[in-house]
């Protein structure tokens, strides 16, 4: 049975706009709709205000209905929601290739395109603005390239006059670790490279294939830049992001030697001014001057104590250390920031920095993984946006 | 006779609006529990305390709502309000897991405030426009009981 009643909503000069509510008794649900009434003879103003009446009626009428507004925004959110993850985590945004910076460097330091002012160019991407700052040990490095010695190569250790890597690995802490000895005769065998060769974010490939492409001998997976929009980020002499992340970064010179930065202190611009090849920007510092940095309680934003880790350290001028651990593993638990730190401090570090961990730490080394790497999705690599290697190309 | 019955299960709407948000609460909890079992245990404070939107803001501020007014449905403005602070609870519960995600990851995201600045706003307004229901609803004491157009 349904019960009708009218009642009278609104007017509109000469229309009258009824509202009709039909009640049923068996659901005890009302619902209504309108009923127009247009007299004639209305001017054409009147017949918009009429018009524009009745669709805010139907409007009002329409989100009046339960849960339609709900579904509604309920959809446009979780659009939204969806949008915002994808952004967040897979739509790549290339900004620049690491080559066509290079190439903006080696346009503005031939006398024939001029310097700019502030060695900044139109990409963006920024140069060394003073002459005066020392280049690699160019002779060096172009005689050394040029002719690589021939190389004594094991499955844990590589050397030839140029570059010696021992690779030892170390059981403590209930977790299995893989300590890199490196010792090169130039800086310039100590570089970095981008995912695709492409600076930008969501810019991804796995350690093993960065590596690969740049014929490293040694590799490790960097500070994952492109997963942030703060940093600093300056690659093998250019800067390409000058941002701070207000954290403690780690910049390596033109002569290979590491120090540690603050940023938002110094700009990296003045960093690259002064001769930084490099800056990395993650953390924590874990020694300095030879000086542990962390306690028991250092932990990177919000994870666990214990981690699959990597770290780089410097015992001597172009003599580095680099610790991979596994973790997150009933055979591995990982190492804390302190048990880190103290490896380093064990081998006679100066100074060591945590970049990122967890299932991007991978340790590559003459064409295979040394470590295992867990990314929660199975033990194979997580592609990550940077490398640092040991290399000649 | 008939109309005494229709807002009976009128006013059972504000108790069911209650059941949801204390349902969608327990739910928070459960989403946050089985993202730290996947993310290797790392919890963010974010995705954790998102249930707080819907057992304060949600459940805790109907049931406020039903005590003061419970003939506030009847108000004109009150399906605005209703609509406004669900949605801008429902945003700013969103923006919590996002940001949490983003925490656990160790990344950040200029779209968390855009959900923080769009759920506060939304909250806000609706709240006011629930106010100014309650309001009128005192204004009219048949409203206030809620048992009679």
């Amino acid at each position: 049975m349904t019960l009708i009643f009218i009642k009278n909503a609104s007017d509109f000069h000469a229309a009258i706009i009824f509202r009709i509510y039909h009640v049923n008794m068996k659901t005890k649900k009302t619902n209504y709709c309108h009923l127009y009434w247009e007299a004639e003879g209305l001017s054409c103003a009147e017949e918009m205000d009429i018009h524009r009446g009745v669709f805010r009626m139907k409007i009002k009428q329409f989100f009046s209905k339960p849960y339609r507004w709900g579904v509604l925004f309920g959809g446009v959110l979780a659009i939204f929601f969806t949008y915002a993850l994808l952004d967040t985590f897979v739509i790549p945004k290339a900004l620049v290739s690491a080559e066509q910076s290079r190439d903006n460097q080696t346009a503005t330091s031939d006398p024939a395109y001029g310097q700019s002012e502030a060695g900044q160019t139109n990409s963006g991407i920024s140069q060394p603005s003073d002459d005066s700052v020392a280049e690699p040990s160019d002779q060096n490095t172009e005689s050394a390239q040029s002719e690589q010695a021939e190389a004594v190569i094991t499955d844990t250790s590589y050397s030839d006059e140029n570059i010696s890597i021992t690779i030892e690995t170390v059981r403590e802490y209930d977790t299995t670790f893989y300590v890199a000895d490196i010792e090169v005769s130039d800086a310039s065998y100590l570089k970095t490279a981008f995912a695709q060769n492409t600076y930008g974010r969501n810019i991804k490939e796995t350690t093993t294939d960065m590596a690969a492409e740049n014929n490293a001998i040694f590799a490790i997976n960097g500070d994952y830049y492109g997963f942030r929009d703060k940093g600093y980020v300056l690659r093998n002499g250019v800067l390409y992001r000058d941002v701070s992340n207000n954290a403690e970064a780690l910049m390596i010179d033109s002569e290979g030697n590491f120090s540690i930065v603050q940023e938002g202190e110094i700009s990296a611009q003045s960093l690259l001014d002064s001769g930084a090849m490099q800056i990395l920007s993650f953390g924590p510092v874990l020694m300095e001057n030879g000086e542990v940095m962390v306690t028991a309680d250092s932990e990177v934003s919000q994870s666990m104590r214990s981690n699959p880790r990597t770290a780089i350290g410097q015992i001597s001028e172009r003599h580095y250390m680099i610790i991979v651990s596994d973790g997150r593993t009933s055979e591995s638990a990982g190492l804390s920031l302190l048990e880190l730190a103290e490896q380093f401090e064990k081998r006679g570090c100066s100074t060591a920095y945590n970049l990122d961990g967890g299932g991007s730490s991978v340790m590559y080394f003459n064409g295979n993984v040394i470590n295992n790497p867990s990314n929660g999705r199975g033990n194979r690599e997580r592609e990550v946006s940077d490398i640092v290697y040991f290399g000649y190309s | 006779m008939y109309t005494l019955d229709i807002h009976k299960a009128k006013r059972k709407k504000i108790l069911k609006t209650i059941l949801v948000y204390l349902i969608l609460s327990v739910f928070a909890v459960v989403v946050d529990n089985v993202y730290a079992l996947f993310g290797h245990g790392v919890r963010s404070a974010s995705m954790s305390l998102m249930f707080l939107y819907l057992l304060l803001g949600g459940a805790l501020g109907y049931f406020l709502l039903w005590l003061i007014a419970p003939g506030v449905y009847l108000n004109k403005w009150y399906r605005l309000g209703y609509n406004l602070y669900n949605s801008g609870i429902a945003t700013l519960t969103v923006g919590g897991f996002y940001k949490g995600i983003l925490d656990i990851a160790g990344t950040e995201s200029d779209y968390t405030q855009m959900f923080s600045i769009l759920g506060w706003g939304m909250t806000a307004a609706g709240f006011v426009v629930l106010i100014v229901s309650v309001m009128n609803c005192y204004s009219k004491p048949e409203q206030q009981r809620g048992k009679t157009i």
